[in-house]
């Protein structure tokens, strides 16, 4: 560890040093030293209304520091990450101390791209295998081991990889390999209008099955998942493919053990279609989930009474994210939905082995002069969203179902929405949103059947040097859960580098009075070249926060938080 | 430990806009062929914008929005391109093509799904911008308010 830590200061200072010689020499820069430092603290107070923090520590902070440096085709770095004194809450408490938490190597040519260290790599869309990084999330699921990336032409690219999955500071207990190629057959076929490539991948991950947990398994220890896929384009047209498959694997039960009593094989199916061109966009993603659920290690690992490492987003090999539209709204992403893409039975009535559905994109622009375009043209676009359980014959005990391919089972989401966005004067923009959303909550998280429609208004004024203020207004109307909702924001930005803002969101509709709470927020931003420093103050509302439709949990906390990263 | 830590984030003052140049890193361009943002962007004199946005961003999709209505009258003053790429990931990576066309934008797009781009620059949020010219990264600056397009670009008229 120590060792590291000096290699890491001589390579600083080999920097500094370096960084000078350049300015002299400016022409011949050989070696380049960067990375960046996020820091995320927050300091969680008494709240009268909410009530008291109840864990250890009321300040908390993730801070990150990321150093490289590269020499001609090698790039060497590490990530030092802190979590002092604790990590912030409900993050995965396997983040613990300051300490080492990825190193590399990493050789690029032309045609091979190797790495030794810790890595990242995602085959296909991800179903299978995606290894990245979220901070947001507390998500670092990076492998470590080695990887190949070698590209023989343009037309070929084909990757290995081995290693170990990382879990805080440590590795999962299994070990996982992968191969992954894709071909780009359109010179080859002699196309001319149109674009074709495809590709194939394997994943394999073995874990050792101790006797003393399960005897005799029905399964391999090596599980063996094969995706193909396909991707095509002719003229304005466009069509992806992808198809995946996962061998018999024990299903986990409620309590998150394995056994022999549901072993079954796991599928994930995507096809998405459109077509574009100048002023539309159109498109349709259809998916279909079976049991697929891909973790470094079959059982989860227990945290504490209420939490497992899934609950974490931790061990987990490949990417499922719920396909609705990201909302910017407040309101809009209090109902967010997750991907179900497991099997889970919890109860006679809410058997799931998966998840099938679709969603269709319009993107749709009036010209400018038009009746509808206006002066400086209307753009329109609509997404409709809905998900459900797969269809089929379920067995609650012992456990055992046998979906159908086609058709739909319980509806658990559905998300129809509409933005218009139209500029009215030369320094005045406007924007109009229409969201409906029905969301099963006692399929998903335990809870009641909710119809919401959320309606928000945003205006955008902007004045002389980059001076602007936008007001949003929201409103949601829900007959179920917490009620309705209503709030507000005001952005006010002094120029380019500074801007403040204060919103708030109250559910009004509550049942009980005492429920009813104020969720203000007040807090600020100062950016300057590639850092941003950004403080806040108020009160989180519990509940999932989801970045890029994965999902963590956070009870409701009331706060000061100060965030600053940068890059260099 | 800790203490070496501390130390080392009071180092990165010295560090701030240090960046150099692009890395070697090879994306995805809207029409399946790979683009090195270090190589192919490197036509003399010339000034590359590189927009860094994603489909659910909305002040990213202001301000390509904002530099959309303006391009073909700066692209008359100074020669310079708008490279914008997009940190969706596979969730959101689909809507890119249809949403660049339905709003009728002339940007060339790279695709940066898994981050490699993004997590080389160590870009904490986006809208994030680099200007690149003679393979130098010249101006950096993150987040976008109305207007800011204006001073974008006297910034890359004085390059």
């Amino acid at each position: 560890m120590r060792k590291i830590l000096l290699f890491v200061i001589v390579l600083v200072a080999t920097f500094t040093s370096n960084a000078q010689d350049s300015i002299q020499k400016k022409e011949k820069i050989k070696g380049r030293f960067f990375g960046g430092v996020e820091s995320n603290s927050q300091y969680y107070i008494d709240d009268s209304k909410l009530g008291d923090f109840n864990y250890d520590n009321h300040f908390r902070s993730n801070s990150y520091i990321n150093a490289n440096y590269n020499y001609g085709k090698f790039t060497a770095g590490v990530q030092v990450e802190a979590y002092e004194p604790n990590a912030l809450l409900n993050y995965n408490p396997k983040f613990e101390g300051t300490n080492l938490a990825t190193y590399y190597l990493n050789y690029k040519s032309d045609k091979i791209d190797a790495t030794a260290g810790y890595f990242y790599e995602q085959f296909g869309s991800g179903l299978l295998l995606r290894f990245w990084e979220d901070r947001a999330l507390g998500i670092n699921n990076a492998l470590r081991g080695g990887k190949i990336i070698y590209r023989p032409t343009n037309e070929i690219t084909l990757k290995a990889i081995y290693g170990q999955q990382r879990t805080g500071f440590d590795v999962a207990n299994s070990d996982i390999f992968g191969f992954d190629s894709e071909f780009y057959l359109t010179d080859w076929l002699n196309f001319e209008t149109s674009d074709l490539s495809v590709g194939a991948s394997y994943v394999g991950r073995y874990e050792k099955i101790d006797e003393a947990d399960l005897e005799n398994p029905d399964f391999n220890e090596l599980t063996n998942a094969f995706g193909v896929r396909v991707n095509y384009s002719q003229n304005s047209f466009y069509l992806n493919g992808e198809a995946n498959f996962k061998s018999k694997d024990a299903a986990l039960s409620l309590q998150n053990t394995i056994s022999n009593e549901l072993v079954k094989s796991g599928s994930a199916y995507l096809l998405n279609f459109g077509y574009t061109k100048s002023g539309l966009g159109v498109d349709v993603m259809l998916r279909r989930l079976e049991n697929m659920t891909f973790l470094s290690e079959r059982e989860p690992e227990r945290i504490d009474a209420n939490n497992t490492s899934l609950n974490y987003n931790d061990k987990i090999l490949n990417y499922v994210p719920g396909l609705t539209k990201q909302h910017h709204s407040n309101l809009a992403n209090i109902y967010v939905y997750q991907a179900q893409y497991q099997v889970s039975y919890l109860g006679e009535d809410k058997m799931k082995s998966g998840e099938t559905g679709g969603q269709i994109d319009v993107y749709y622009r009036f010209k400018k002069g038009t009746s509808l375009g206006g002066k400086y043209g209307t753009r329109v676009a609509v997404n409709l969203a809905s998900w459900y359980n797969l269809p089929g014959k379920y067995r609650y005990f012992p456990r055992e179902y046998d979906t159908e391919f086609f058709g739909v089972g319980q509806r658990y989401f559905s998300d129809y929405n509409i933005e218009i966005k139209k500029r009215i004067k030369k320094n005045w923009r406007t924007g109009f949103y229409y969201i409906h959303q029905y969301y099963d909550k006692s399929l998903i998280e335990g809870g009641d059947v909710v119809n919401a429609d959320i309606l928000s208004l945003e205006s955008t004024w902007s004045f002389q040097n980059s001076k602007s203020i936008r007001v949003e207004m929201e409103h949601m109307w829900a007959d179920a859960d917490r009620g309705n909702w209503a709030g507000g924001t005001v952005e006010y930005n002094f120029n380019n580098s500074l801007s403040m803002y204060v919103w708030d969101i109250y559910n009004y509709g509550a049942h009980y009075e005492t429920d009813k709470n104020h969720y203000y927020n007040i807090g600020g931003a100062y950016r300057f070249g590639a850092s941003r420093l950004a403080v806040n103050f108020g009160r989180q509302r519990g509940g999932l926060v989801c970045v890029g439709g994965v999902c963590r949990y956070v009870p409701q906390n009331t706060g000061f938080t100060l965030n600053f990263s940068t890059s260099f | 430990m800790k203490n070496i830590f501390v130390f080392l984030i009071c180092l990165t003052p010295l560090f701030i806009n240090a960046q150099s140049q692009m890395p070697n890193v090879r994306l995805k361009n809207l029409d399946n062929d790979y683009k090195n943002v270090y190589e192919d962007y490197n036509k003399k004199d010339k000034v590359y914008v590189f927009s860094f946005w994603a489909t659910w961003c909305a002040p990213c999709l202001s301000e390509l929005e904002s530099i959309s209505e303006n391009i073909e009258e700066w692209k008359e003053e100074v020669d310079f391109d708008v490279i914008a790429v997009s940190v969706d990931d596979a969730r959101t990576v689909k809507r890119v093509k249809p949403l660049i066309n339905g709003k009728d934008w002339d940007y060339e797009v790279l695709l940066d799904t898994n981050q490699e781009l993004k997590r080389t620059l160590q870009i904490s949020n986006v809208p994030h911008v680099i200007v690149v010219k003679n393979k130098k990264v010249v101006y950096v600056h993150n987040g976008y308010v109305e207007g800011a397009e204006e001073e974008l670009f006297e910034e890359i008229k004085s390059l």
